[in-house]
């Protein structure tokens, strides 16, 4: 355990620790470009070289080891200028097309040149011209002009998508960046490309002029995607409405770091599939009246849904009423259910996965194919019916309210069950087929617009957070089942936060941290 | 001093790339020596003492070298022979490799027995074609005649040679873009440590040496490591073959023992200036030298440490001699542009530095100049110093440096008048 | 453009004895594209391709790799090349006059093909190791040097007559 100084701070760090991790330990972000802890070692853009002394040279703090009495600085006067002019050569020709540059705001090259640069420039030379602005794949745009040749992202296709389709073309200034001819750059992960590129040449084609970086708001959140939970912020517009989104509030997903679950990565799916969240949405309650569906305020739509279920229940009983829940409700949701449900309400006809539903895409890095955020959950909660046999028997007449929470059962085999179910109540956030013959509709909050935990495939309880308000009128899941309860006499805790207390002894702010998780059994943090 | 004979003997003599004529002519005798008589410890202590620096450019004391390399390794362990010469103004191993290449397989041999190693590449720059062809059929006859392969020179040691072409790039002479062009990639030099004695060609310990300072081994094998060191200046081993061109009446490869005045190479083995012009400057080792000024060239010594001392270098021992005659913003502008010709592209002082250099001296040569351009070239010359992976940065800085600083009243006439003082002044002599 | 690219048999054989020279198959990379270009004159994408399948790498590597080195061309050339060196012995030996000679006898600029397809000449800024002959040009990868205006144009004489010969 090497003990070293850097700017005059002691630190002692495991063994084999570069400066540049070691700096990072005691609060200090020495510039880096071609430096990123999940790729391997570069050490070409020569950002991060510190002063250690007894070294003649300047050395890069990336790939030097902390070594016991070394002593390093990062702010000595001979390494401010050589950071200044490692940013005036990495300038002298960018195009600084900064104000139609989408990595305006989030720019290391403006980063770094505010903090180290020289401002003046000396640079009177024409700049190269390169190839601007080009899709290389179904979701990202090079421009090698912007470009400065760090390579994270084609070691990124080398060594974590072990795709290839990048490579460094030519040598010495007329370097570029570019796809092989043939290819393009279409890998279920090509979209963290654009994450690591520290400047403006590889941007998102989604997100391509659609809001300034600084309007957005971020919010700390899991990936419904997938039973993998992978770590991230949902990025929505905040303090101003973007101008050319038509109204869209979530405007991104970036991955967050979480070094058990997805490190710095997410999968496209998972990055690009959040438009669910702004369109197609159940804004409010409805219900079937003679043919149709119509709009309805919650009191009334609740009131039936009450009605029908206390009259099942006198008539047949705990097998009168079927519920159907879903992997994709959250932990509290599920728990609302269950007390209400099964607890409190004791019906013998509770299900809650999807035996009709097909697996996604799987591989062995991130994608799982169950394609829930919350199956373990389902399971861990105790729910274990399959809504196969639930729906046989709302068919057969034997059950006479249906509940549906999220799930589509109205394609195929399932969809002809489903034809033949007396009452069916829905409970979801986006219009689809079972909504549409529903009797009653009651629109639920996407996890954007809710706080809760998933557990994830490997039992990781991971806590997501409300980023924006529910749209329109719908609500939080499990307010719909606190109201619900209460018109049937029952009381249950609304909140996310007082049911999760109840479950595991800590509040769900003491759970977050930054994207850390609980093992269920133990409820100790991670 | 006279000139020497150690490995420069057989030049010109059309005989001496045949196996047979050589093995007549004391071919193989020192490999043959060595492996008989000589523990391989033996043999890197005599090469120790004999003071034989690397002749490449670096001058690292070559038995030193060897000694990095791990003993008891399981890996297997690889001689790379550094045949690349590619710094402007060298051509001394291709003189090795055309008129005497069984004296480098001789060589190639003595090193690997004394580290332990049974597989030498030598990788040999693309461009040159007729030395390579000379080489592969020296390698041929060196397999067919029981000199290399199973059995070297029927002794139980097995030595393979391949020869590998490199395919036009200056960055491969560096050691580790050497070793990643032979692993069939770009010539991107590796980050260091770990240095190639232990993680080199193939992640395994690997040796890289130049063909000159392999050359020497038989020498220094066959008369001891006195002998050689007695020959040159202290902690200068030997002799060594120091390419001239330029302007010169005598341009070539001459032997020369360490230490030899530089003024004796271009007045007397040289024949002296062209057309009888003056001295004006001397670049002493490559062009990734500092430029010397005439007085400074009369003064030096051709050897590591006095060049060292004039803050320049002996580097692969290519003078180019400069006479009164030569523009020195354009020799300058030459230089840079192959610096940024050749850069890798890894480094962003190097990529972005060498190309930006090379158009302001282009500017400043086309007559759009302006005084603070010079301002910037000095500037540009410490800030393109030491900061990169390999020596190709500083090796485009040192010039840059040199040039402007010793030759100020050139540039600052150039961008004054858009002209080049050199060429007035050959006008106004003409006009007179 | 060659719709499809394969060693002949013979390379074939050679190929498969460079491979073994090298404990890596990607070790043959530079001595395939030499022998790729021996074959064909220059290095198209079937051709990267062929080499990525045989040495088993990504094709974008072996593009890499083509474009690094500046001896491999992805054009082809012509039936003859000049390189001239312009480097700084050369240059302060005329290397000036040599180029200015070869664009007036051949009739294009450096990096051009003559109509006829016969030489394609280039200047190179790098050094070619033959400083001695300065100034210096490759021929067909041969040194030609002590070059004047007048042993220019006698050396292009000479490489037409040799062709009508049928040498």
């Amino acid at each position: 355990m090497p003990t070293l100084t850097i700017d005059g701070q002691e630190v002692t760090v495991d063994a084999g620790t570069t400066v540049i991790q070691a700096a990072e330990q005691i609060g200090i972000n020495i510039p880096r470009y071609c430096y990123h802890p999940g790729l391997s070692l570069a050490g070409r853009c020569r950002m991060c070289l510190v002063e250690i002394e007894t070294f003649p040279n300047l050395q890069i703090a990336c790939y030097t080891r902390a070594q016991d009495e070394m002593v390093v600085s990062t702010t000595s006067e001979r390494v401010l200028s050589a950071r200044q002019s490692m940013l005036e050569f990495l300038l002298s020709n960018h195009p600084l097309d900064c104000p139609v540059c989408d990595q305006s705001g989030e720019c290391d090259l403006q980063n770094f040149y505010m903090d180290h640069g020289q401002y003046q420039s000396r640079f009177l030379e024409n700049k190269v011209k390169k190839k601007k602005a080009f899709p290389i794949g179904p979701h990202v745009i090079l421009d090698q002009e912007r470009c400065i040749l760090c390579t994270r992202c084609v070691r990124f296709t080398e060594e974590v998508s072990k795709s290839n389709e990048l490579g460094v073309f030519n040598r010495g200034s007329r370097s570029v960046i570019d796809l092989y001819p043939t290819k393009s750059l279409d890998n279920p992960y090509s979209g963290n490309v654009i994450d690591i590129c520290p400047v403006g040449a590889l941007t998102e084609r989604e997100f391509r002029f659609k809001c300034r970086v600084w309007y957005l708001a971020s919010q700390e959140s899991i990936c419904t995607g997938c039973s993998r939970g992978c770590n991230i912020s949902l990025d929505y517009n905040g303090s101003r409405r973007a101008y050319k989104a038509g109204g869209r509030r979530v405007m991104r997903i970036k991955p967050r770091y979480n070094p058990d679950i997805n490190k710095w990565w997410i999968c496209d799916e998972g990055r690009f599939g959040y438009g669910f969240i702004d369109t197609d949405r159940i804004e409010t309650p409805m219900q079937r009246t003679t043919s149709d569906l119509e709009p309805s305020d919650w009191d009334p739509a609740l009131a039936r849904v009450a009605e029908t279920v206390k009259a099942a229940y006198s008539e047949k009983g705990a097998n009168g009423v079927g519920v159907i829940v879903s992997p994709q409700l959250s932990n509290e949701e599920l728990l609302a259910c269950r007390e209400l449900f099964v607890e409190k309400m004791k019906l013998t006809n509770v299900a809650a996965l999807n035996p009709w539903e097909e697996p996604g895409e799987a591989d062995d890095f991130l994608r799982n194919a169950d394609r829930n955020p919350n199956t373990k959950g389902v399971e861990d909660l105790g729910y274990s019916g399959d809504a196969k046999a639930v729906l046989e028997k709302a068919a057969e007449g034997e059950i006479e309210v249906l509940i549906i929470f999220r799930h589509n059962l109205a394609d195929g085999e399932a969809g002809k069950l489903l034809e033949k179910a007396k009452f069916v109540v829905y409970v979801g956030t986006n219009w689809n087929a079972t909504a549409e013959r529903a009797h009653v509709v009651l629109p639920g909050a996407t996890h954007a617009e809710k706080d809760g935990t998933f557990t994830n495939f490997e039992g990781r309880v991971q806590r997501f957070k409300q980023a924006l308000l529910p749209i329109g009128d719908s609500r939080n899941d499990s307010q719909i089942i606190s109201e619900m309860a209460a018109k049937l006499g029952y009381s249950l805790p609304a909140s996310a936060d007082e049911i999760f207390e109840a479950w595991k002894g800590i509040s769900l702010d003491e759970l977050s941290g930054s994207g850390s998780s609980v093992d269920p059994d133990t409820a100790v943090q991670a | 001093m006279p000139i020497v004979k150690n490995i420069s003997e057989f030049f010109g003599n059309e005989n001496a790339r045949s196996l047979k004529w050589r093995l007549e002519h004391g071919g193989y005798e020192s490999a043959r020596k060595a492996l008989r008589e000589m523990k391989p410890d033996e043999v890197t202590e005599t090469v120790i003492n004999s003071n034989l620096r690397g002749l490449g450019g670096a001058g690292f004391p070559t038995g030193r070298k060897w000694s990095f390399v791990p003993k008891g390794t399981d890996k297997p362990k690889y001689l790379a022979v550094n045949c690349d010469e590619a710094e402007p103004g060298t051509f001394k191993d291709k003189y090795i490799v055309e008129w005497d290449p069984h004296r480098l397989l001789e060589g190639i041999i003595i090193c690997s027995y004394a580290v332990g190693i049974h597989t030498a590449y030598i990788y040999i720059r693309g461009e040159y074609v007729r030395p390579f062809e000379r080489l592969e059929q020296a390698v041929k006859e060196a397999y067919a005649g029981g000199i290399i392969g199973e059995k070297v020179l029927g002794e139980d040691y097995k030595l393979d040679v391949f020869i590998h072409r490199g395919a036009g790039a200056y960055i491969c002479g560096e050691e580790t873009g050497l070793l990643e062009s032979l692993e069939g990639k770009k010539g991107w030099p590796r980050l260091k440590p770990p240095f190639p004695a232990l993680v080199g060609a193939f992640g395994c310990p690997t040796v890289i040496n130049n063909v000159e300072t392999l050359s020497h081994l038989p020498g220094i094998i066959k008369n001891g490591a006195q002998w050689f060191s007695d020959l040159g200046c202290e902690r200068n081993g030997g002799s060594r073959l120091f390419a001239l061109s330029g302007c010169v009446n005598k341009p070539g490869v001459y032997e020369l023992p360490m230490g030899t005045p530089m003024k004796e190479l271009i007045y007397e083995h040289g024949g002296g200036i062209l057309e009888g012009r003056k001295l004006k400057a001397v670049v002493p080792g490559g062009t990734s030298s500092a430029v010397l000024t005439a007085e400074e060239a009369e003064m030096a010594t051709l050897d590591f440490d006095c060049l060292a001392k004039l803050k320049s270098m002996a580097g692969s021992g290519a003078v180019i001699v400069l006479d009164e005659d030569v523009c020195m913003v354009k020799a300058l502008h030459n230089i840079e542009h192959f610096f940024s010709h050749e850069s890798c592209g890894q480094c962003t002082p190097c990529r972005e530095g060498t190309a930006w250099v090379f158009r302001i001296l282009t500017r400043i040569v086309e007559g759009g100049g302006t005084m603070a351009d010079i301002a910037t070239l000095k500037n540009l010359g410490q800030n393109m110093g030491g900061t990169s992976i390999c020596a190709l940065c500083e090796g485009a800085a040192m010039p840059l440096r040199s040039f402007v600083s010793k030759f100020e009243d050139e540039f600052e006439y150039y961008v004054k008048h858009k002209r080049s003082l050199v060429e007035d002044r050959k006008r106004n002599a003409v006009a007179v | 453009m060659s719709a499809s690219f394969e060693f002949t048999p013979e390379n074939k054989k050679r190929f498969e004895e460079i491979l073994r020279r090298y404990p890596t198959k990607r070790a043959a990379m530079l001595p395939s594209l030499h022998l790729t270009q021996e074959q064909e004159g220059y290095i198209s994408p079937e051709a990267e391709q062929y080499i990525a399948d045989l040495l088993e790498v990504p094709v974008v590597d072996v593009r890499e790799v083509v474009s690094f080195y500046t001896m491999f061309t992805r054009n082809p050339l012509g039936k003859h090349h000049i390189r001239v060196c312009e480097s700084l012995s050369c240059w302060v030996r005329g290397s000036d006059e040599v180029k200015e000679t070869l664009e007036k006898e051949l009739g294009v600029e450096s990096g051009g093909i003559t109509e006829d397809g016969e030489y394609s000449w280039e200047v190179i800024p790098d050094c070619l190791g033959a400083c001695e002959l300065a100034p210096m040009l490759q021929l067909d990868g041969y040194f030609e040097g002590n070059l004047t205006r007048e042993k220019v144009v006698e050396l292009l004489k000479k490489q037409a007559a040799s062709k009508t010969s049928g040498k």
